[in-house]
């Protein structure tokens, strides 16, 4: 298992737009390496490349230059695409087929059959909470329902690799923390996950690894508590504490050289409190929030 | 979990190819057609009637030319749209995702039309050999009532005369030769459709095809007539009948209808004509589609 789950190795695309004398660079010279069972977060602002990067991973667009790999093997190669699973941005599936024919349809591709199929489209259906819409059509779904689909989709063959962009993006905060546990419980099963965002604060939480890209340039990398952390600081979080014991507290670290920088109240946060908030009207039921908004 | 992979899986191409066919059927393009088709079939029982000779040759001419031209237009609507429609959902992304190679995804789709198409002539030819049927016994009948006191030899003359001028063998190779063409159509909209910017260039530019190839072979025999053709113009001829199918030799309605029996050396020569173009724009369509930027 020494084997890289992806590497990325000189990167370039460049597109030429018709009709447009300048081209653009999507990515440049972008180096990449993702272990196995690692949770690697892709940052970065809008156009910076998060999407193309993942499709060149994919073999769905070819690079300009440079190469990209799966466990070893050339990503232009479709066997290299035998163990993974990918969530496109804004996916939109067929809109013809119900929730359950999608999932069938997708585990074919698999070369799934018969009972194994079966039961793999029931325990994914169970997952990402959309048993009760399963007979319904995508066409009917919402935003929020079309992305667990999908993430369902990604994992109908059992993959080693799971590419995400953008998982969590247009989704309620209750559907995006089902995700974020979903991908969690893949972390816990060894299984590496891909995933690009601009949710900061969510990809700080799931990702052991982030690298940050900027014009198609990565600026930043490497493991999330080193980047993120400050050095010199160390935080305590008291319950009940009297006025008195602050004091003391206060005069402590004045005599051992070190500087109290901030008091404050604890405060919940904000998805918290949305989510203890939204659970008391419609139980814990992940498709219920959508089946409410639905049309008709 | 078997982890090997195939590099041509029947499963898959047969797993898109009934999406495909899905897809289609609950599009309600497909009702609208098939109506049509089968009312205009339908109507042609109530054509005024000569003799039954000429009542039967209004039949199959009309009915097998609604047939021909219905195939082929759905043939070309319903293709125009798969692959586009695919890249717009971004639907084509979690497809390829997979460990399916473009070519399979090319060939399931084509499949998905050609047994759409299969079920539409089926359903169209059935109507219409049922409603040949029924006059043709109506005819025979009458034939009896109104022959009942001339000679058996006279009789039997006469519904012989009958039965040729009804349903034969020949309605079912004509039939066939419907479904090629429209195989072939199909074909040749699926590797424009992977060029194509839109689906309404797909579609002219095949009405355009459609025109050109049931002309060409008229246009042929009158430059190849006219000029000592040397061999520029034979090399321009090739190509012209190479990217326009020569869609004539797909008629044979004309002989249906004047009752020449069609020979099976014919039939074979169709059969093969039309197997190669949907090959060669099958191999034109994967070759293009590797190359293509999604
Ligand atoms: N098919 C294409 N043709 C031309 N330019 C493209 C194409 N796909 C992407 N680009 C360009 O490449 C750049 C990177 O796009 P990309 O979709 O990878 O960004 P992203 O990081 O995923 O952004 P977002 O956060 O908005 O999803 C953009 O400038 C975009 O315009
Ligand atoms: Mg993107």
């Amino acid at each position: 298992m020494t084997e890289e789950a992806i590497a990325v190795e000189g990167l370039t695309k460049v597109f030429h737009v018709p009709f447009h004398r300048k081209a653009i660079v999507a990515v440049r010279d972008l180096n990449l390496r993702v272990g196995p069972g690692e949770v690697y977060g892709l940052l970065g602002p809008n156009g910076s490349g998060k999407s193309t990067t993942l499709k060149i991973i994919l073999g769905l667009v070819s690079p300009t230059h440079g190469r990209t790999k799966i466990f070893g093997r050339d990503s232009s190669l479709v066997e290299s695409r035998e163990a993974v699973g990918f969530l496109p941005e804004n996916p939109y599936f067929y809109r013809f087929l119900t929730g359950e024919e999608t999932l069938r349809f997708f585990g074919k591709l698999c070369r799934l059959t018969g009972s194994r199929l079966n039961d793999r489209v029931r325990e994914l259906l169970e997952l990402v909470g959309l048993t009760n819409a399963r007979d319904q059509r995508l066409s009917t779904y919402s935003k929020g329902m079309l992305q667990r689909i999908g993430l369902a989709q990604a994992l109908v063959n059992e993959p080693k690799l799971v590419v995400l962009d953008e998982p969590t993006a247009g989704v309620d905060p209750a559907g995006s923390r089902a995700i974020r546990n979903i991908i969690a419980d893949l972390r816990q099963r060894g299984i590496t996950v891909l995933l690009s965002s601009h949710l900061l604060t969510q990809v700080q939480e799931i990702c052991d690894r982030v690298g940050i890209l900027a014009r198609g340039v990565l600026v930043r990398e490497g493991h999330l508590e080193e980047l993120i952390a400050i050095e010199n600081r160390t935080e305590l979080v008291l319950e009940n504490a009297s006025d008195a014991l602050m004091k003391e507290i206060e005069k402590l670290a004045a005599n051992s050289n070190a500087k109290l920088v901030e008091r404050r109240r604890s405060t919940t946060t904000l998805e918290r409190l949305f989510l203890d908030a939204t659970k008391r009207n419609d139980e814990t039921e992940m498709s219920k929030p959508e089946e409410m908004t639905k049309s008709e | 979990m078997d982890s090997s992979h195939r590099l041509f899986s029947f499963q898959r191409i047969l797993a898109i190819a009934a999406n495909t066919l899905t897809e289609l059927t609950r599009q309600k393009v497909f009702y609208v057609l098939l109506i049509f088709a089968l009312v205009l079939i339908g109507s042609s029982v109530f054509m005024a009637r000569f003799s039954f000779q000429q009542e039967f040759q209004i039949m199959k001419d009309i009915s097998l030319g609604a047939m021909s031209i219905f195939s082929s237009l759905l043939a070309i609507v319903a293709t125009a749209r798969l692959i586009p429609q695919d890249v717009d959902d971004r639907t084509i992304y979690t497809i390829l995702a997979k460990a399916v190679p473009r070519f399979e995804y090319l060939l399931g789709k084509l499949l998905g039309v050609l047994l759409l198409l299969a079920i539409s002539v089926v359903l169209m030819s059935a109507l219409f050999i049922v409603v040949l049927y029924v006059r043709e016994q109506t005819v025979v009948s009458e034939t009896l009532r109104q022959m009942s006191r001339a000679p058996r030899e006279q009789m039997d003359n006469a519904l012989n005369a009958v039965r040729a001028a009804g349903l034969n063998i020949d309605i079912l190779a004509g039939v066939a030769v419907i479904y090629l063409k429209a195989c072939l159509l199909a074909a040749l909209t699926l590797f424009v459709s992977t060029f194509a910017t839109t689906n309404i260039f797909t579609v002219v530019v095949m009405v355009f095809v459609y025109f050109i190839g049931h002309l060409q072979s008229t246009a042929r025999e009158y430059w190849l007539e006219q000029q000592t053709t040397g061999w520029l113009t034979r090399a321009f001829l090739a190509l012209v009948a190479l990217i326009f199918p020569d869609l004539q030799a797909f008629n044979l309605v004309d002989e249906i209808v004047a009752g020449v029996a069609i020979p099976l050396a014919l039939l074979a020569n169709t059969a093969l004509l039309g197997i190669f173009y949907i090959g060669i724009y099958t191999l034109a369509a994967t070759f293009v589609f590797y190359g293509k930027e999604l």
